[in-house]
């Protein structure tokens, strides 16, 4: 229960001009702890990653972060608290090398040595980086660009890692990889929010779960509890709902 | 021989490396900013006043002047336009970007006028000594000024690389080219990257300045052509490729040299070839690309799919109808369009003489104003190219007149007739183009024209023009006034009947949408071109007119780049409303009426200052000042109704008053009906903010269009914030434009 | 389709070239490659007269790029599109929409110029009345009535789609549940055989989907139009269609009626991630890349 690394979010409302992407959702996570974030596709998971970070504005609501309330700051200053987004479909420069995109990570370290460090100690963490360090980020495989994207977040010690549909895209031996590298944020004692297409995988992982419907949460609960409530979420509750509709 | 062709290509190298230097602080911001700054020659143009300032008519030594100038003053222009304005224009369509950024290559000459005098400078020193010490390599004379000039070349290409390559600076740099939100999300804040970047850059087109100020003089249009001359390697290098920018720009100056070489030096071909030669490259390039890729549009590819998720959606419907008001959105209201219009009708019976002419000469600009109506703000085209037609159309009335005994009326339809062809090419050639190249290819178009047709000497006349006359039943100015507002008021009611009739309702659906209009079944092929014809068509009459209410043709009325100034003149007033551009052509001439018989000489040109400042807050508030006062309007009304009585008797009283004393004043003393107008407006302001402060408050919503008796929460703490900050202005700020859709829901649940 | 009027061009094209009981549109063995990279391979799918055919698939699985295909703003590399009995494979999208193709936008495609009725006005225009353009600019055309019919056929899609409220509203005002209504109204307004919708559920909240799906249920009853429906609510998919494709990694992976495919084990797979399923995955494996780059 440290609150450093916790994450509360109260009330959130988010929208894009006329389209409604979030609409009073909380949610919490305590510091260490891996929450997964679930739910089909235009539920607004994307959403609540972007407007925690400072990407998108919230309408309203607060989000708290270690204690701190960061509602509206902006996203540079978000990362430099501690709090790592890694967006959807890749976190990376694609047009930089993969020296530059870990240099890139690290500016927010002071000197020039604690920041040659970290670069280091992120390539240990993930070996195949070293060997590509003069590579165009663009050229990596999937799988290798999102163990950059993680070497990226690793590289300063966050508290808290938001990881947007990593899996998304890969062949299932990627997505192993994937699941890896968020085990060894998990064993840093790093906050994980965990935003998933994968539920069994998510799930798995997972200490809690969210199911956001539409921009709202469906269902919250421990992640142990989840495996029919999930089920029914993705492919009965919709089905359910259109019958209602048809009905009336 | 040889080295006859050796002279002519150093002096090319040396345009082509300026070429160059401007091509990638061009490409630069557009990279990190997404904004094509078509203000960089006029920034270019002021560094360099402000370099001969000091160094010339101050004498400071070189050095010190050379860094104040390049090193000091430009990067702060820079920032400080960062500040102003650039910092809000990143998420802003690309009509806003370019009309801003036109308006500051607008601003910046009488500014940089009104701060350092008037005189012409033809010839103006460089960075070399004077006087200019000449080397002789391979036997071929080589001045100071071209080694400096290549010297410079090759250290911004050297320091560039080495900066973007190997630096923290530049890896910023670089980040933000790829993703300006990953940069974020990084932990780099991306303003702090953007005003190094537009400092470098305004810092780069500082040199240019005083680099070419020895090559080209210090003349301010001469220096927007020679960045126009610089947008044609960008465009070689489709906006993003910095080598291929900088390779063309060299190889732009030699291919320049080479013809001068070839081609006999005395004759008035050569004489118009020469300046044509980078139009002629950029035509080249956009057939090539458009042959071999099918299309060229910009907006693939700026940022990432981040940048382009987290953009605010909507944010280009935002471009001209900020207001989601009906009336607002389409023109302002009828009632308001016809006492403007009767309002206008008056001046030529209360004006006299000099005033009346302009009036005349007001009308005019504003049937060629009605063109760009149609086409930037029916057909959301861009084009920068309108002055052209009406060129076009003014030259032509007055050969059919003068020289072919024409009625001039009649040649006045011809012209019109003439300029369609023209626009129904460029319409076609541009249409699968994106936004911005279209603004670059109809400003080369105008400029081309310029050079190589309207500058031949049957227009010219030796530079006095063609004389127009006005037919003999209205050769008193009073009667030209009335023809010309019977032609506007014919044209206009043509433009509203257009746009209300199907064809209306399709030329707005291909404009907001390109895609749905296909799906659709509407052919945006068609639209476009029809819309080009007879916008062109209007412009060419305005021409026409304008002609005649200046009794002479002179291709000087013409310029491509004056035309930019009516563009903001338009953009300040709005650019989708009729009346508008009624109001914007007899302000354009009665306020530099005004400046030329009153102010001192000094300040003549800050009527065009102040209308580039309305195009470059065209930023900020995109519907034009008409709109917006239609809406204060609105607003004062429904303020009026929930008043009570005492209130209402003074405040109408108040009204009455200012209007009595206002046409008082017109009747006693018709030379100071200037004086009156002032006072009247400062008046009705103080008027509008009593009533936004005291009058009472009351929970509406902001726009008309929500259902009546609808009550917001929530907004009326807006107003009350908006008139607590004074600004009459303000009230009508982008803020509460999210209302209506709240209401719109509550109505339907 | 009784409310709003058989257009008569429609009709015909039917007639003649329809042969009885086949289906209204197909595509066969559609495959699209960007740079190399394949994003859909040897596809075919058909829509029947007169229903509602779901097609689904995870992200990036090339449901849009197969949108694109079939309304002509892509060009297959391989395979063939036809439309009532007709190749056209290579026609325009405007040249598709005249023959009664109407579709939908992910991101509605709106005209924020004009109002709600507009929209319809507009559409029904388009498809039942000749260019007129001349005669517009030539004549007073802004003080002609619409005839009776236009607006009867408008009033009627106002009416199905409950947008009568808001007919007179601009299009930028509109809340995005309204703006997908206003969509499939516009579309519906061109009285077209096929409306291709590209999820039009996407981003509304459970009351406005549940609207949605209603209106596109009733238009299917009272009209003669078939829907092919893109969506990523797998459920609403499987309530609303009697056909459904699958799609995953630009590969069709399973098609039937709703109840053979809520129980499919690859769709499953491909949806949840389930352990034992993925093993069947491996053999797509080698797609991944093409995903990326279609992404």
């Amino acid at each position: 229960m440290s609150e450093a690394g916790s994450l509360v979010v109260e009330d959130l409302d988010v929208r894009y001009g006329p389209a409604r992407a979030l609409l009073g959702v909380s949610l919490s996570v305590d510091g260490g702890k891996v929450l997964a974030v679930l739910g089909p596709n235009g539920a607004g998971k994307s959403t609540l990653g972007r407007a925690v970070s400072g990407l998108v504005k919230p309408k309203s609501g607060k989000v708290v972060f270690g204690g701190v309330d960061i509602t509206g700051w902006a996203p540079h200053r978000v990362r430099r608290a501690g709090l790592t987004y890694i967006p959807e479909g890749r976190g990376i420069f694609p047009g930089l090398s993969v020296l530059d995109n870990l240099k890139m990570a690290t500016r927010q370290v002071g000197r020039r040595a604690a920041r040659q460090a970290a670069i280091e100690r992120a390539i240990g963490l993930f070996p195949i980086l070293g060997n590509r360090s003069q590579q165009r980020a663009g050229s990596l495989s999937g799988g290798e660009q999102q163990m950059l994207a993680m070497a990226r977040a690793l590289a300063v010690d966050p508290a808290l890692i938001i990881a947007d549909e990593m899996s998304l895209g890969l062949a299932p031996l990627m997505v192993d990889q994937v699941f890896d590298s968020l085990e060894k944020a998990r064993n840093q004692g790093i906050s994980i929010v965990l935003i998933e297409q994968f539920v069994h995988r998510a799930l798995a992982f997972a200490d809690t779960c969210v199911i956001l419907t539409r921009g709202t949460v469906g269902w919250r609960g421990a992640a142990a509890d989840a495996g029919r409530e999930v089920l029914d979420q993705y492919l009965g509750e919709a089905t359910a709902a259109a019958e209602s509709a048809a009905a009336r | 021989m040889g080295g006859a062709v050796l002279q002519y290509v150093i002096a090319g190298l040396v345009l082509g490396g300026i070429y160059a230097i401007a091509a990638s602080g061009l490409v630069v911001t557009y990279l990190s900013a997404g904004i094509l700054n078509f203000g960089f020659g006029a920034l270019a143009f002021f560094v360099a006043r402000f370099y001969y300032y000091l160094n010339t008519e101050n004498h400071w030594g070189i050095v010190p002047a050379g860094l104040l100038s390049i090193l000091v003053v430009g990067p702060a222009l820079g920032v400080f336009l960062y500040f102003l304005l650039f910092q809000f224009l990143r998420m802003s369509s690309t009509l806003v970007k370019v009309v801003a950024t036109v308006g500051i290559s607008v601003a910046i000459p009488p500014v940089t006028t009104l701060v350092f005098g008037n005189q012409t400078i033809l010839k103006a020193p460089g960075l070399a000594p004077q006087p200019v010490r000449v080397f002789k390599f391979l036997g071929v004379p080589v001045t100071m000024d071209q080694i400096i000039v290549y010297c410079c070349v090759v250290g911004i290409m050297v320091i560039g690389f080495v900066v973007l390559r190997y630096t923290d600076v530049g890896l910023r740099v670089r980040a933000m080219v790829d993703s300006p939100a990953m940069t974020s999300l990084s932990g780099t804040s991306p303003n702090l990257v953007s005003v190094g970047v537009w400092a470098a850059s305004i810092g780069l087109a500082g040199l240019v300045g005083v680099l070419s100020a020895p090559i080209i003089g210090l003349d301010a249009g001469d220096f927007t052509l020679l960045m126009v001359a610089a947008f044609a390697a960008v465009i070689a290098g489709r906006l993003r490729n910095l080598p291929v920018a900088v390779g063309v720009g060299l190889a732009m100056g030699i291919a320049g040299a080479l013809v001068q070489y070839g081609l006999p030096p005395n004759s008035s071909f050569t004489a118009a070839v020469i300046p044509s030669i980078p139009f002629i490259f950029t035509a080249l390039f956009l057939i090539y690309f458009i042959f071999r890729g099918g299309g060229v549009n910009e907006e693939e590819g700026v940022g990432g799919a981040l940048d382009r998720a987290i953009r605010p959606q909507g944010g280009e419907a935002q471009v001209v109808t900020a207001s989601s008001d009906r009336p607002a959105a389409r023109s302002v209201s009828y009632r308001a369009v016809l006492i403007g219009f009767a309002l206008v009708c008056l001046l030529p019976v209360i004006l006299h003489g000099f005033w009346l002419g302009l009036v005349a000469q007001g009308v005019a600009y504003a049937v060629i104003y009605l063109s760009f109506t149609m086409v930037v703000g029916e057909g959301g085209m861009i084009w920068l190219c309108m002055a052209t037609f009406a060129g076009i159309g003014g030259l032509a009335t007055a050969q059919l007149a003068t020289n072919h005994g024409w009625p001039v009326l009649a040649a006045v339809l011809l012209g019109g007739v003439i300029a369609v062809p023209f626009g129904a090419v460029i319409g076609f050639l541009t249409i699968r183009m994106g936004n911005l190249y279209v603004a670059l290819v109809t400003l080369i178009f105008g400029l081309l024209m310029e050079n190589l047709v309207f500058s031949r000497n049957i227009f010219l006349n030796l530079g006095i023009g063609v004389n127009v006359g006005a037919p003999d039943w209205a050769s008193s100015a009073r009667v030209l006034s009335y023809l010309f507002l019977a032609i506007f008021a014919v044209i206009a009611i043509f433009i509203v009947n257009i746009r209300r009739s199907t064809t209306g309702l399709a030329l707005n659906a291909v404009r907001w949408s390109e895609r749905g209009s296909k799906t659709l079944g509407i052919s945006v092929l068609q639209m476009k071109v029809v819309i080009a014809a007879v916008a062109s068509f209007v412009a060419g009459i305005g021409g026409g007119m304008l002609a005649i209410s200046l009794g002479v043709a002179l291709p000087a009325n013409y310029a491509t780049l004056g035309g930019m100034v009516w563009l903001a003149v338009l953009v300040t007033l709005g650019i989708r409303s009729n009346v508008a551009a009624l109001f914007a052509g007899l302000s354009f001439t009665l306020s530099s009426g005004v400046a030329l018989v009153y102010l001192p000489k000094a300040f003549g040109n800050v009527p065009p200052i102040l209308f580039a400042l309305g195009a470059i807050f065209v930023a900020k508030f995109p519907e034009g000042t008409l709109a917006m006062q239609a809406r204060q309007f609105r607003e004062i009304g429904r303020r009026y109704r929930l008043m009570p009585p005492r209130q209402r008797f003074l405040m109408a009283g108040g009204g009455l008053a200012t209007l009595a004393y206002f046409i008082l004043w017109v009747i006693e003393v018709p030379h100071y009906w200037w004086i009156a107008l002032i006072i009247g407006s400062v008046i009705y302001h103080a008027f509008i903010v009593w009533i936004l402060v005291k009058g009472p408050m009351v929970a509406v919503a902001h726009a008309g269009g929500a259902p009546a008796g609808a009550v917001v929460p929530g907004q009326a703490p807006t107003l009350a914030a908006s008139a607590n900050g004074m600004a009459a202005v303000s009230s009508n700020g982008p803020v509460p434009e999210r209302a209506p859709s709240e209401v719109a829901e509550m109505g339907l649940q | 389709m009784t409310t709003t009027g058989v257009p008569s061009v429609a009709a015909e094209a039917g007639a003649v070239g329809r042969p009885a009981g086949g289906p209204l549109m197909s595509a066969s063995n559609v495959t699209v490659t960007f740079g190399g990279v394949r994003a859909l391979s040897d596809v075919s799918i058909e829509v029947g007269a007169n229903t509602i055919t779901g097609l689904v698939g995870p992200n990036g699985a090339g449901k849009t790029t197969l949108f694109g295909v079939l309304s002509g703003l892509l060009r297959p590399d391989a395979g063939r599109v036809t439309f009532l009995g007709e190749d056209i494979t290579g026609l325009t999208p405007q040249a598709r929409a005249r023959r009664g193709l109407a579709r939908t936008f992910q991101q509605p495609e709106l005209f924020m110029g004009l109002t709600v009725r507009e929209h319809l006005v507009l559409a029904d225009r388009v498809r039942h009345q000749r260019p007129r353009l001349w005669k517009d600019m030539f004549t007073a055309a802004s003080l002609r009535r619409p005839d009776r019919s236009e607006n009867e056929r408008v009033d009627a899609i106002l009416e199905l789609l409950s947008l009568q409220p808001i007919a007179h509203q601009m299009a930028d005002t509109l809340p995005l549940g309204t703006s997908r209504l206003l969509e499939v109204g516009r579309a519906l307004a061109a009285a077209p055989r096929v409306i291709l919708l590209d999820e039009p559920l996407a981003g509304l909240d459970v009351v406005e989907a549940e609207r949605l799906a209603l209106a596109l249920r009733r238009t299917v009853e009272k009209g003669d139009v078939s829907l092919l429906l893109v969506e990523h609510d797998v459920g609403m998919v499987l309530s609303l269609s009697s056909q459904i494709y699958v799609l995953d990694f630009g590969v069709l992976i399973a098609q039937g009626p709703p109840d053979e495919i809520r129980h499919n084990a690859e769709v499953r797979a491909a949806y949840l991630g389930d352990e034992e399923a993925v093993e069947s995955r491996t053999s797509l494996e080698d797609h991944h890349e093409h995903q990326e780059r279609h992404q």
